[in-house]
């Protein structure tokens, strides 16, 4: 059994180097849509036409995009002869709609937060992005994240998923459990706008409509190293020009 | 001699007039018989007994004579005044505590005064035994208590105990008595009268040889009473069948006698050899081991309770036998640790149990249970009684400040002292036991974690209420004894002086100078202790409270050779300063850290369920059941009548499994000695056919017999 | 070690000849054949809904037909309900039973066919039905602690877009025990557990401490009633919802949706992009099985072998992402064909990424069989019998490992899967690492499959104009990651969504969960559940 040991060690270390460097290994995000310029008004319109969510809005010649909306299904990119640009990266933290101004924790928090993480109603995409966060590639452990079994010790709620009804009391309890001073962050469309599930009698549309959301991550899922940035951003490690700036394709 | 004299008197004065007054008076006025005559008489008990404690001199005095048995004779020395003081003590608490019991309760038709006049009775008894210093005297009183003790639990006629616990009882009893009594004979044979300096002269001289066969017995017939392995399994069932108002006389009071005849007869009156205190040694370590195993996993109460007294029993066996091998192998000092240790858990264990037993005695009048799985968070109901209950499960849980870990700890270190013998098979035997000690120990703490967790903490999980009038029961009994448990944890310096009086006629030498060093009153030039020693305790404080505190100082610790000058050190007076300061630092330390902060009280945290259920919660079983698996090999649980009701199949509606477990010794003894004396009856029942033929048969047979017999005379 | 079951080449004519005349024999009087359509190769009409427990034990127990699942759909005077039944090697059998509106109580199937159990109880749940003689209905998907009875969310009348109810929480509701024991106790675990990363889903761990007697799942936290927000949308609309309900297996999902739209349309996907859904099936397949495995090991604290298994499944993912523009392999499907097409090179770089991780497979499984301590803990545990396995109908990787060679990709071959050659493993122990082998085996053989559709893939198109304009209802299935997964669509005239059923492996199996949690230790919990590396919102859509 000692083997383990030994493979373990052979390995050698495999962790990615953000935060500190840019990751770039091929396939660590999918990307995603950014505003676009078309060279005419109808490839706008067809643009925003093939958008299943409505993430995407013409305005003229130009498209701007909702990332909250955006459930990366890609027909804006595979089905269209004049495609979106597309924007490699995965920086994609942002601030609630309703919200100006970024809350991050103090300084206390930066090189220790717990993070309780509730599953309400996600298809399983998001949580297992979060899980991968503590595998060797990108071990969210060496900067200080930790995931909690109980609310009790927590400092950031992790929400994904749209708040299904049968989820609402329970998140709403587990909210409730934990300490002041306490954070949430949805991750995913589905916890930002309810993707595509929309609003339904079994769907809240998002955690903003059951809880104050202090931090988004948009993404369908969002890849590990968007929801590691979120990460940083809450503990207050990355700083708040790194944000997406508040554009116009906020409707 | 001057108080002894008079107050020992006085006290069968009081338990005669007890009696009396109970006949007499009516049944509003019992209670407060009981609580005056009671008090009374332990106080008498306390002061006979701290006189000769404290002065050394002890009582003697010659009854009346009785032809061809020799004269009665009364004789408080130093170990019956250790176990008068306790006696004292307890019935102080008990009577206080059953007064207010009788007061407070709801059942009309309880015989009060019959029970009151037993109680004096028995209160009689007990003392008698414990000042007899002859043979027939003290098995009259012994036989005297052994009826009362079972009258005791059979008084109330609405039969509500179990018949069969207190006749299973009394037959352990007589077979024990019988045992006693034969013992004593063999050892009469070689004395010059039935007193017991005369057996005491002979019992000394006798070679060990000679003496295994009156050890034994006493042995046996005490241990019945004592609740060693194998013969207690009347023990658990008669104290779960006892009412309430006798179980603390019964666990903290009668338990003594069976030590009291041990270290009388065994200790005191012979000297053994060192394959003796083997014996003792390694019965108590079972003992203590089953005992505390069947504690950790029993459900109810009371039950807990005696298999715990079980346990305990062990423990001062296990100390009285390695007092016996390291007398018998001249290790004075040693044995001096040993017998102290065995004399200090008996205080212990009595005052904490009988503190328990008071308290399982409130919450089953409070809330009409006694299982654990039923209880639960009475803290919240009974909160004064739950903070008491507190103090004796850390007690008896061997935790500091309190009593049971002063015991505790001098019987570990005592059998650590095997390391001073030869023989290596002595010192295996004292390791396995040490081992078994320390398993016992840990399991305790378990054993109690859960008795607490169980009734006080959590939920409540049955369907009960508190009911008014057993609240207003006074908590001044127990809390008495809370707080004498607390001085006996932290003054072991002036305990054990007292201890020394009966310690050092047994063992020769005296545990003050051994343990107590005298930090407080030695000085540079003062031999007992080297100077250089002197300043490094000093150093560390020792010497604190020199000056305005008495006595010679507030260490226990044993020195060793040169190579080993500190065998074992402690200082729970000191400990318990540190502790305080400790906590009021942590205290001030949080109140100061956290006093800008609101408190937010939120439902328990239960993984999002709408609301924490009892029925989801740990039950006492579910606590225990780890170590119910882990020694099933003891245990053997079987599971009788494993029904699963499923529909077509696969669904199952119900899965009700019963489980049945027999007691080891059960098991071992009782069921196979049981099963093997019907077969006899049933085999000499057999015989009895009523046919002429076969009897014919029978009475030729025998003269056949007698003539082979009687051949050659 | 793992035996192979090939699959059976060619149709089982035979089989459903003989079906036939049997039939014919036994219910001649009450039923009526249909011919094949919309998925189905028989179809049988029943008049009286008396002979139905009847039919399908005849199907189920004489015949060897698997059971599919039930599907109702609720039309404006009647209820048609259709049992699905699957008879290997030729095709699935629909039993039709048609009921006027008013009818308020079927007969049950469940004593016959225990696999129907969780179908009925959902169809009580949703649509208000009652099932005659089910011993166990209520509390399943709308939870009883919130909802209270005369909720019928899938009645038509039920508006999907009404908005939540808003419904407090009944605080003194009580969970069914079934234990009892002197001592015994419930041990609740979720919905909100292992710090949120486990799916939401309770148990109740029923024990007299250290042991314990029974478990049993409480699902559906993650209820969305994607089937009912569905009806009314789009064809194309309601497929984000079929991809979407379970990520770890949506390209087996949209898969199946797809093939049942285009079965409505009439319209077949061009061959390249048959080929391609293969490839991308077998994809999503290894890197879900890596996945479970690195789950199984962690359970079992095997941090290392953990630690290398995730390695391999992050390393899956990025090649999915890289190749295919997603990492969970969302927006490809499309009725009729691909969104997208992919060129050789890259064809050629994912097959460098697949043979990077299914050697590591090998090598880490190599490790783990010489690791005593991580076998004993997975050996004899959670042990479901094959005779359990068949009686609930346990599909995929879990029914393979106790001895139920059911896979569609050879039972009942879709997407051109005929054409390659793979085996099923197969294994007869039914315990946790029984279905470890099945795991690892069927990796390799995923990997065997990418092979070969790359080597043999042809050029063209991989999309077909796809509209449907007529009414029409059609089944489409696939062999998800965790087994069979079933969709059964009908649309309306108008294109729209008019019913949406989808069938999911996770649904199947859980209801085989309490079989092999029961008495087992404490500390073994988590290594079942891993071993069955079930899904919970798969489960609840």
């Amino acid at each position: 059994m000692s083997f383990w040991f030994w493979h373990g060690l052979r390995k050698g270390i495999q962790s990615t180097r953000y935060p500190a460097h840019v990751e770039s290994a091929p396939g660590v995000s999918p990307g995603r849509p950014v505003n676009t310029d078309f060279s005419t008004v109808e490839d706008a319109q067809l643009a925003a036409e093939i958008c299943p969510t409505d993430a995407i809005v013409a305005h003229g010649k130009s498209t701007y995009v909702n990332h909250g909306k955006c459930v990366h299904c890609q027909l804006c990119l595979n089905s269209l002869s004049s495609p979106m640009n597309w924007e490699a990266g995965y920086e994609w933290t942002r601030l609630p709609a309703n919200q100006t101004e970024s809350l991050p924790f103090p300084s206390a928090f930066a090189k220790s937060m717990h993070i309780m993480v509730v599953d309400a109603g996600d298809c399983g995409a998001c949580l297992h992005e979060v899980k991968l966060l503590s595998n060797p590639l990108y071990n969210m452990h060496r900067l200080g994240f930790f995931l909690t079994p109980t609310p009790r010790a927590a400092d950031l709620l992790l929400v994904v998923g749209p708040v299904s009804e049968n989820m609402r009391g329970p998140l709403l309890k587990t909210w409730e459990a934990m300490p002041t001073s306490k954070k949430v962050m949805a991750v995913g469309s589905c916890a930002i706008s309810g993707g595509v599930f929309g609003k339904s009698f079994m769907c809240a549309c998002g955690v903003g409509s059951v809880l104050p959301v202090d931090f988004e991550v948009p993404g369908s899922p969002p890849p590990p190293l968007a929801i590691l940035h979120g990460l940083l951003t809450v503990a207050g490690r990355k700083s708040l020009k790194s944000l997406e700036p508040i554009s116009e394709g906020r409707h | 001699m001057v108080i002894a004299s008079p107050s020992l008197i006085a006290i069968f004065v009081v338990c005669a007039a007890g009696f009396l007054c109970s006949a007499l008076f009516g049944r509003k006025q019992i209670p407060y018989v009981l609580a005056v005559a009671g008090v009374l008489s332990a106080t008498l008990m306390v002061l006979a007994s701290a006189t000769v404690l404290l002065t050394g001199q002890s009582l003697d005095a010659a009854l009346w004579e009785l032809d061809g048995l020799g004269r009665f004779r009364i004789h408080l020395d130093a170990l019956s005044s250790v176990f008068l003081l306790v006696t004292g003590i307890v019935y102080f608490s008990v009577s206080l505590f059953v007064a207010s019991f009788l007061r407070n309760r709801d059942d009309e038709a309880h015989p009060h005064r019959l029970y009151s006049m037993l109680y004096f009775a028995l209160m009689a008894a007990i003392v008698l035994i414990l000042v007899a210093s002859d043979t027939v005297l003290f098995l009259i009183s012994w036989e005297c208590m052994s009826i009362l003790c079972f009258l005791q639990i059979n008084y109330d006629p609405r039969g509500h105990s179990d018949k069969f616990a207190g006749y299973i009882m009394l037959a352990m009893s007589e077979a024990g008595f019988l045992a006693v009594a034969v013992a004593f004979l063999l050892l009469a044979r070689s004395a010059a009268d039935l007193s017991f300096e005369a057996l005491r002269t002979a019992g000394t001289a006798l070679p060990p040889q000679a003496l295994w066969l009156p050890f034994l017995l006493g042995f046996f017939g005490f241990g019945v009473k004592a609740g060693l392995i194998p013969v207690n399994f009347w023990l658990p069932r008669s104290y779960t069948a006892a009412p309430p108002v006798f179980i603390p006389v019964f666990a903290g009071i009668t338990l003594n006698l069976g030590f009291y005849g041990i270290m009388r007869l065994n200790t005191d009156l012979m000297h053994t050899g060192y394959g003796a205190g083997l014996v003792a040694l390694i019965t108590g370590s079972v003992t203590a081991l089953v005992g505390i195993l069947y504690a950790t996993t029993d459900g109810d109460m009371k039950t807990m309770l005696a298999h715990s007294s079980i346990e305990n029993a062990g423990i001062i066996v296990a100390a009285l036998g390695a007092f016996l091998v390291f007398r018998a192998l001249n290790q004075p000092v040693a044995a001096a640790l040993a017998i102290s240790a065995a004399l200090y858990h008996m205080v212990n264990h009595s005052i904490y149990k009988t503190l328990l037993f008071e308290g399982a005695g409130h919450v089953e009048a409070a809330t009409g249970t006694r299982e654990m799985d039923q209880l639960g968070g009475l803290a919240r109901y009974l909160p004064g009684l739950s903070a008491i209950f507190l103090v004796g499960c850390l007690a008896i849980s061997a935790v500091p400040p309190f009593n049971g870990f002063v015991s505790e700890w001098m019987t570990l270190q005592t059998l650590l002292r095997s390391a001073v013998l030869v023989s290596t098979s002595v010192r295996i035997v004292f390791a396995l036991c040490g081992a078994a000690l320390a398993l016992t120990a840990a399991l305790a703490v378990t054993c109690f974690v859960k008795t607490y967790a169980m009734n006080f903490l959590g939920i409540r999980r049955g369907k009960w209420e508190v009911r008014d009038r057993a609240q207003a029961m006074s908590k001044f009994p127990m809390a008495f004894l809370a707080v004498v448990c607390l001085l006996l944890g932290i003054l072991p310096t002036y305990v054990l002086p007292m201890l020394n009086r009966s310690v050092e006629p047994l063992a020769g030498t005296s545990i003050t100078t051994a343990l107590v060093q005298p930090f407080f009153t030695a000085t540079p030039e003062n031999v007992q202790l080297p100077a250089a020693f002197l300043q490094d305790f000093h150093n560390l404080g020792a010497q604190v409270g020199r000056g305005f505190i008495p006595g010679r100082g507030l260490v226990v610790l044993l020195r060793g050779g040169e190579a080993n000058p500190v065998v074992f050190a402690m200082s729970p007076s000191y400990s318990l300063i540190a502790l305080v300061i400790l906590f009021a630092i942590v205290w001030y330390g949080f109140r100061r850290f956290t006093r800008h902060r609101t408190l937010a009280r939120r439902p328990v945290w239960a993984g999002g369920i709408p609301r924490l259920l009892p029925l989801l919660t740990y039950t006492g079983t579910g606590f225990s059941n780890p170590v119910r698996v882990v020694f099933q090999a003891i245990f053997r649980p079987t599971i009788i009548g494993d029904t699963r009701q499923t529909v077509a199949v696969h669904f199952r509606t119900a899965i009700r499994r019963q489980r049945e477990e027999t007691h080891i010794m059960d098991r071992l003894l009782l069921k196979p000695v049981g099963t093997a004396v019907q077969k006899i009856a049933a085999f000499l029942a057999g015989m009895h056919h009523g046919k002429l033929n076969a009897y014919v048969t029978y009475v030729l047979a025998f003269f056949l017999l007698i003539l082979f017999v009687y051949r050659g005379g | 070690m793992a035996s192979y079951s090939s699959p059976s080449a060619g149709s089982n004519v035979a089989g459903l000849t003989d079906l036939t005349t049997t039939l014919e024999e036994r219910f001649g009087k009450e039923i009526t054949k249909g011919t094949a359509d919309s998925g189905f190769i028989l179809t049988v009409s029943l008049t009286q809904p008396s002979i139905l427990p009847a039919l399908c034990r005849f199907l189920f127990w004489e015949n060897g037909c698997l059971f599919g699942g039930i599907v109702a759909e609720e039309q404006p005077a009647r209820w048609q309900m259709h049992y699905a039944f699957l008879l290997p090697g030729a095709g699935w059998v629909k039993v039709d039973l048609s009921l006027p509106i008013e009818t308020t109580v079927l007969p049950s199937i469940v004593a016959d066919v225990h696999a129907a159990d969780w179908h009925e109880r959902e169809i009580e749940d949703l649509f208000g039905i009652h099932f005659e003689n089910h011993p166990r209905l209520g509390d399943f998907v709308l939870h009883d602690q919130t909802w209270h009875e005369g909720i019928d969310p899938m009645r038509k009348s039920f508006s999907p877009s009404r908005p939540q109810l808003e419904l407090k929480e009944d605080l003194e509701w009580k969970p069914l025990l079934v234990v009892s024991e002197p001592g015994s106790f419930a041990m609740p675990v979720g919905p909100v557990y292992e710090g949120g990363v486990g799916e939401s889903l309770h148990f109740l761990l029923e024990t007299v401490g250290e042991d314990v007697i029974r478990a049993v799942p409480r699902l559906f936290y993650n209820y969305r009633a994607v089937e009912k927000i569905a009806e009314g949308r789009t064809v194309t609309d309601a497929l984000l919802l079929a991809e979407r309900f379970a990520a770890t297996s949506a390209f087996a999902h949209s898969l199946a949706y797809c093939r049942a739209a285009e079965s409505i349309a009439g319209v077949e996907a061009p061959p390249r992009a048959v080929a391609l859904r293969v490839l991308l099936a077998e994809l999503e397949r290894l890197r879900h099985h890596a996945g479970a495995i690195a789950a199984i090991c962690e359970s079992t604290a095997l941090a290392v072998s953990a630690a290398q298994a995730s390695i391999i499944e992050e390393n899956l993912l990025r090649a999915s992402c890289a190749f295919a523009g997603h990492r969970y392999l969302f927006g490809l499907n499309t009725p009729g064909g691909l969104n997208r097409d992919f060129g050789t090179e890259q064809c050629r770089t994912l097959l460098t990424a697949v043979d990077k991780a299914e050697s590591d497979l090998r090598t880490l499984e190599k490790r783990l069989r010489l690791s005593s301590s991580f076998l004993d803990r997975l050996e004899d545990v959670g042990v479901v019998t094959g005779e359990s396995a068949r009686d609930l109908n346990l599909v995929g990787p879990i029914g393979r490992a106790s001895a139920q060679h059911c896979d569609l990709r050879a039972a009942c071959p879709y997407s051109g899967y005929e054409r390659y050659a793979f085996e099923i493993p197969l294994e007869t122990e039914g315990d946790g690492y029984a279905r470890l082998r099945v795991l690892l085996a069927e990796a390799t053989q995923s990997a065997r499959l990418i092979h070969q559709v790359v080597d043999s893939l042809e050029d063209g198109p991989v999309h077909v104009p796809w509209s449907v304009n007529h009414a029409g209802a059609a089944l489409g299935w696939a062999e998800a990651p965790r087994g069979a997964a079933l969709h059964w669509l009908r649309v309306n005239d108008s294109g729209a969504v008019e019913r949406y059923r989808a069938v999911t492996p996770s649904f199947n199996n859980w209801l085989g969960f309490h079989v092999a949690a029961e008495n087992f230790a404490f500390q073994d919990f988590p290594i079942i559940l891993a071993t069955f590396g079930l899904s919970a919102t798969e489960c609840d859509r």
